[in-house]
């Protein structure tokens, strides 16, 4: 694992997230493709230092400390745990993966910061769905150049430890 | 020194990084605000470049009929302003010697903090700003944000050197505004805030004032406009989305009211 470049590519994300991204309404949570990038391709202790390292970034940018890097912690792991006995190495399941996780990560994110006494909207099923929706649309495309970026093979079933 | 070579098995390894994430959620914010703030103030450069590019990419919208006047009628306004404004400071001086006892305007008790905007983040979850001017500079918390004459959020969170605004169509958010008398609007996201149980039906483009609020505000300001009006669900009573009067993506800088300053 380049932990450089993953630094690089971690703050490239949330740089971009926090200014080109920040004032539209549909848009796709860079950070949780780098989720599920790391989680795809990496060995299961880097997916898991990498799932907590992207949610204190994505913690950074967001309303408050805490709630992403816990869920997108548990929620990277997990996925990580899943690969070893699926493989989601084609696009339809890198898809699927993007979408569902970006809706657990970010419903247990918006439990957290109720629970911590933040102020939360009322409706957030619907803005939450729309980034799932464009993560998982966006995604499958950002993982070449990120593989590429980070110096990794393609993720394989059997050859991760 | 040599180095030796750690194995941490994969469980204790999620549960050290869980344990560092409950310590980071359940600290006070007033601590962890500062990492967001110090992100924020290191990469300021970056993510302003980021923001311009944003800003140059959108479109500009051509300007409709109804956006321009014309030159015969942009005199007869500015006149009726001068008229307007004479009337006024006639009627302040007739209140003066009235009541024998000098009154201040409220805009002359206020200060204005200029500030730059770093990043603006607005959809559906949030609305806010980070501006680059903090408590070394004189900000308190709940003060509030003009953006071209119009008051568009308040502070809720001050760093050293950069604040957080919590705009008003934030979902989190709740501004006393006066239609008729005080209601309270709330923030709705998507840049956009709404009125709800008025017992009048409200015009289109009626503009929407924010109430005073002795020590932060002293005198009522404008804060949005009426965009929809629509039955309640409950007969005979209304609710309406504002919006606000000004293109808050495209501002570059603002200024934070600060009433009575010490100095």
């Amino acid at each position: 694992m380049h932990w450089l470049r993953f630094a690089v590519l971690v703050l490239l994300a949330t740089v971009l997230q926090a200014s080109f991204f920040a004032d539209l309404n549909s848009k796709p949570d860079l950070l949780l493709i780098l989720l599920v990038f790391f989680a795809v391709y990496c060995d299961t202790s880097d997916a898991i230092i990498c799932s907590f390292v992207i949610g204190f970034a994505a913690d950074l940018i967001g309303q408050t400390m805490g709630p992403q890097m816990i869920s997108y912690g548990i929620f990277g792991s997990a996925l990580a745990y899943i690969h070893r006995v699926i493989t989601i190495r084609k696009i339809p399941y890198q898809i699927v993966a993007i979408f569902i996780t970006a809706l657990l990560a970010g419903s247990l994110a918006c439990l957290l910061n109720f629970l911590k006494g933040e102020p939360s909207p009322p409706k957030i099923y619907a803005p939450l769905f729309g980034i799932a929706l464009y993560s998982s649309i966006v995604g499958p495309f950002l993982f070449l150049p990120s593989a590429w970026w980070m110096r990794i093979r393609k993720p394989g079933r059997f050859g991760r430890r | 020194m040599a180095w030796k070579h750690i194995t941490v098995s994969r469980r204790m390894l999620f549960i050290w990084c869980m344990l560092a994430g409950f310590i980071v959620l359940l600290s006070p914010k007033n601590l962890t605000s500062k990492f967001q703030f110090a992100f924020t103030y290191v990469f300021r450069w970056p993510l302003s470049i980021g923001r311009n590019i944003s800003l140059s990419a959108a479109t500009r919208q051509p300007l409709g009929d109804k956006d321009t006047v014309s030159r015969d009628e942009y005199e007869r306004l500015l006149n009726h302003l001068a008229n307007i404004t004479q009337q006024r400071d006639d009627a302040q001086r007739t209140i003066q010697k009235l009541s024998k006892m000098r009154n201040t305007p409220a805009w002359e008790r206020m200060s204005f903090v200029l500030s730059d905007v770093i990043t603006v983040s607005i959809d559906n979850l949030r609305g806010e700003l980070i501006i680059n001017r903090g408590k070394e500079d004189g900000l308190e918390k709940d003060l509030f944000v003009l953006a071209d004459n119009s008051i568009i959020g308040t502070i809720s969170d001050v760093g050293t050197r950069s604040a957080r605004v919590r705009l008003f169509t934030d979902p989190a958010s709740i501004t006393k505004v006066r239609i008729g008398n005080n209601k309270l609007m709330k923030g709705c996201g998507n840049n956009q805030a709404k009125v709800e149980m008025l017992k009048e039906k409200v015009k289109i483009d009626t503009k929407i004032m924010a109430s005073k609020i002795p020590g932060f505000l002293d005198t009522p300001m404008i804060i949005g406009k009426v965009v929809r009006c629509e039955h309640n669900d409950q007969p005979l009573l209304w609710d309406i989305t504002v919006e606000p009067v000004c293109d808050i993506q495209k501002i570059e800088s603002i200024h934070v009211i600060v009433m009575n300053p010490s100095e």
